[in-house]
């Protein structure tokens, strides 16, 4: 049986989508939708894009579901260029504790929950602000797995480029144009540090071994556990990365997978920092 | 002979007799100066061979349906197994071996090259082995290599010759090889990709899969595929072709690029750290049924197979 804290009051609340976008009108349509779902189920909704305020509550007028959630105040709108200075590099911890808080008030009022659509674009230009920003969405997604908290985060696929997209979307535990193979994220089943589904071959060479880094597995002695039953596949080169991270961080790693083929292949290149578990 | 470094002879016998003409007094001699002494044979000829020699006789026998199963695991495994006996002590090691005839018959392209990386792989060892081929029944092309893949011959009685026709590994593995085609590759192929992403080749690989094949061994050559497709796309040259053949109990794919394939010679029989692309071939030879290698003036070609396309 899951913990209460685990579950969450509804499995929706446990979206964490991150959604790339060519055109700011279809992220908008997108973010309507998500957010009248959020409603619907009794939550407290927030928008947070470029622009003022009115102009905000402007682009969710005209869904007439966020239209009413406006008029009760179940709507909340922030402006991204007036909570951040240009340049500004997100603190992980400090925003999730916002969110955090941004939740608990929600319930405090009433609402079943938070739930987020967010344009981070403008959040995301410098490769220190990414590197940042890609750690802050594993730290918030690790806390949406376990509280009643869920987001759709926004990026600009024509203006960032997809490799940025790219390291954004893979610590999320779904995304949508994305342009990502594998996901390293939150959402672990069993408790484990991470969770790790998709693919790791020759279309994630660069972004894996990032996404090792930033998603600040936790270890328990010296052992940390993914589990990775969502993994399909792992070539030799994804392990020896695998390999190489623990090494750096002397630690073991566990991968729990359904996949036959990891453990042949952690055997046949003595990969001794990596144990391959057999998931149920 | 100097114990030291490998000592690589053939034998060629045409009846039970001349085979332990050669064997007993080899095996013998290695027990008698102590040195850690075995057979590699197949049951029928490793009966022979006990039965010739005393009771005693402290050699050891390991199976050829275990060790023999590929040539880049019997790499690994002798010498891991040699490792051990040096680390033990051995100044000097002996094996009378045959490579089995189910082997020589269905996939001799890359029993031909572990014939020769062997002279390489195991330079190191304080070894003396015999590889023993019965000319009643070895094709006259297996022959030709076997004489051009050791460097001595050993003959009734202790007799060792140098071979003159033998030939440094660094020539035999990059001298252009013929490539036999499989029965299946007479038939049309059930996918063909170009230029494919490994994604894209593991999903054609699965989506072609016979029924009959076991879940793993089609596992195992999706793992294959995408390392070599990886290879050809990162080191070889486009275009890259990949072609899937699949019928009963059996999958045959081969990846093709322009490029001249890789330049270490002993690529995919030993695991290379330095050369690029060598783990995922030596992969390949470690959990496929057959991989053979081919250059011609059209590019390198990868063929994979999955069960008995024999």
């Amino acid at each position: 049986m899951p913990t209460e804290q685990e579950r969450g009051p509804r499995s929706a609340a446990r979206d964490h989508v991150c959604r790339g976008y060519r055109r700011r009108g279809g992220f908008v349509a997108h973010a309507q939708e998500f957010l009248a779902e959020g409603l619907a189920a009794g939550e407290r909704v927030l928008y947070v894009a470029p622009g003022d305020e009115t102009a905000l509550a402007g682009q969710l007028r005209a869904d007439e579901r966020c239209d009413e959630g406006l008029a009760r105040g179940a709507v909340q709108v922030a402006s991204v260029d007036a909570t951040y200075a240009t340049g500004d590099v997100v603190d992980p911890a400090g925003q999730v504790e916002r969110y955090a808080a941004a939740t608990s008030e929600a319930l405090a009022a009433g609402f079943t929950g938070l739930r987020v659509a967010a344009d981070a674009t403008s959040l995301v230009r410098t490769a220190a602000q990414v590197d940042a920003f890609a750690r802050y969405e594993n730290l918030v997604d690790h806390y949406m797995a376990a509280h009643p908290m869920s987001a759709m985060c926004g990026y600009d696929v024509g203006e960032l480029g997809g490799e940025v997209v790219a390291e954004l979307a893979c610590m999320h535990p779904r995304a949508v144009e994305g342009g990502t193979p594998f996901h390293l994220h939150g959402h672990a089943r069993d408790g484990s540090a991470a969770a790790l589904d998709g693919d790791l071959d020759l279309d994630s060479r660069r972004l894996w071994p990032l996404a090792l880094e930033r998603a600040g597995l936790r270890s328990e002695g010296s052992t940390i556990v993914i589990d990775a039953t969502g993994l399909a596949f792992a070539d030799h080169r994804s392990l020896v990365a695998l390999a190489t991270y623990a090494e750096q961080h002397a630690v073991t790693v566990v991968l729990r997978t359904r996949l036959a083929t990891p453990a042949r292949l952690v055997e046949l290149l003595d990969l001794t920092s990596v144990r391959v578990e057999r998931a149920a | 002979m100097s114990a030291r470094g490998y000592d690589h002879a053939a034998v060629h016998y045409g009846g039970d007799q001349e085979l332990l003409a050669v064997a007993v007094p080899f095996l013998e001699g290695g027990l008698a100066a102590g040195e850690p002494t075995l057979v590699s044979m197949e049951p029928e000829r490793a009966e022979l061979v006990r039965d010739a020699l005393p009771p005693s006789a402290r050699v050891e026998y390991l199976s050829t349906s275990d060790l023999y199963a590929r040539p880049a695991a019997a790499i690994k495994s002798y010498r891991e197994l040699l490792a051990g006996f040096v680390a033990g002590g051995a100044a000097g090691i002996r094996i009378f071996g045959e490579i089995p005839s189910a082997a020589i018959d269905t996939s001799w392209d890359w029993w031909a090259r572990y014939e020769s990386a062997v002279n390489h792989a195991y330079g190191e060892f304080p070894l003396r082995s015999m590889c023993a081929y019965d000319t009643r029944t070895t094709p006259r092309h297996v022959l030709d290599d076997v004489a051009r893949t050791h460097p001595f011959v050993a003959t009734a009685g202790g007799g060792h010759h140098t071979n003159t026709g033998y030939v440094d590994p660094l020539s035999f593995l990059t001298d252009p090889r013929p490539m036999t085609r499989l029965p299946i590759e007479g038939t049309a192929p059930r996918a063909e990709l170009a230029d494919p992403r490994p994604s894209d080749a593991r999903r054609a690989v699965l989506a072609t899969a016979p029924v009959d094949l076991p879940a793993a061994e089609v596992d195992d050559l999706v793992l294959a595929v995408s390392e070599i497709v990886d290879n050809a796309l990162r080191h070889g040259r486009p275009p890259v072709r990949v072609r899937i053949w699949a019928g009963a109990g059996q999958m045959v794919v081969s990846v093709h690029d322009a490029g001249p394939g890789p330049a270490d010679p002993f690529a995919g029989l030993l695991p290379a750290d330095r050369v690029v692309g060598g783990r995922g071939l030596w992969i390949a030879h470690q959990i496929c049924s057959e991989v053979t290698l081919h250059r011609d003036e059209t590019g390198f070609t990868a063929r994979l197979a999955a069960g008995r396309p024999w």
